[in-house]
């Protein structure tokens, strides 16, 4: 026998339900009916707490929007050089992927199914890690601690690697890379990235 | 003429551009001495109160004026 759930703990119950559904099928594959067949609830449940469908998905983006990864650990526990601090974002990053792969299968059915709002709270939880490339490579660009001329494309081949990374360990579990970490492997394009843009720590 | 002994300007700058900067700022002041720092990044207000809770610093000031935020650490 199911437990009866309080308000708050019904609310949390279906947001969990719905982004597991929602990552797998996207927005359109899935409807109120699946979500509620899946809580053992009817839909006038479901309805009592989220207005619509579209109302349900924004609150499982909005949570995930929530769980942004925060960084002062990483700025306060290591050296602040460039190449130490991206190292660490960027293990930070992975690992809340590798926590909770729904987000990244979200961001492709949104990309899929060409939501532009809910594109964008994708772009800004990448947007740290990327901003944060832009600008430190234009600052150590000045002290011609890099040779790589523009800092935005810099910013996006470190996205693509990690995206790539990230999609075939957690997403698709490519047994290709079984022998490889995450940990490994983001390790190991900080390197090459750093090799790439010709980075040599500023004296 | 300011009131704080150092400025930092990090408008436009995301997570953790801000806190990386006022860091290595609060890194050449002296005990006592204080830090204005200007952000546009919401999360920044979250980020400097945890971070001044982490090292010991105080915060001073944290406020929104016109969409951009304003803060005054002192370094313990």
């Amino acid at each position: 026998m199911s437990k009866r759930l309080n308000a708050i703990e019904r609310r949390a119950s279906i947001i969990a339900v719905a982004k597991i559904l929602f990552a797998d099928k996207g927005f359109h594959g899935v409807s109120v009916d699946e979500i509620a067949r899946r809580l053992g609830v009817s839909p006038a449940v479901l309805y009592q707490h989220f207005e619509s469908k579209q109302a349900l998905y924004e609150a499982v983006i909005f949570e995930m929007a929530d769980q942004r990864e925060t960084y002062i650990e990483v700025v306060l526990n290591g050296p602040d050089d460039f190449a130490s601090v991206l190292l660490r974002m960027s293990l930070v990053f992975a690992d809340s992927v590798e926590r909770d792969p729904d987000f990244l299968r979200m961001e492709m059915q949104s990309a899929l199914e060409n939501e532009a709002t809910t594109q964008q709270l994708f772009i800004n939880r990448w947007k740290d890690l990327t901003d944060y490339i832009e600008f430190s490579i234009r600052e150590l660009k000045q002290y011609q601690a890099v040779n790589i001329t523009d800092a935005r494309l810099g910013g996006l081949i470190f996205k693509g690697m990690m995206r790539e990374i990230l999609y075939s360990k957690c997403v698709i579990h490519d047994p290709h890379y079984r022998a490889y970490s995450v940990k490994t492997l983001v390790g190991n394009i900080n390197s090459r990235f750093l090799n790439a843009i010709g980075y040599v720590e500023p004296g | 003429m300011s009131n704080y002994t150092e400025e930092l300007d990090a408008r436009g700058l995301n997570c953790p551009l801000p806190i990386l900067r006022a860091k290595k700022a609060l890194n050449v002041l002296a005990s006592g001495d204080t830090l204005h720092i200007i952000a546009t990044d919401p999360g920044s207000v979250k980020d400097f109160e945890s971070f001044t809770r982490q090292t010991g610093s105080e915060l001073l000031e944290s406020q929104e004026i016109s969409g951009e935020f304003s803060f005054v650490i002192k370094k313990s």
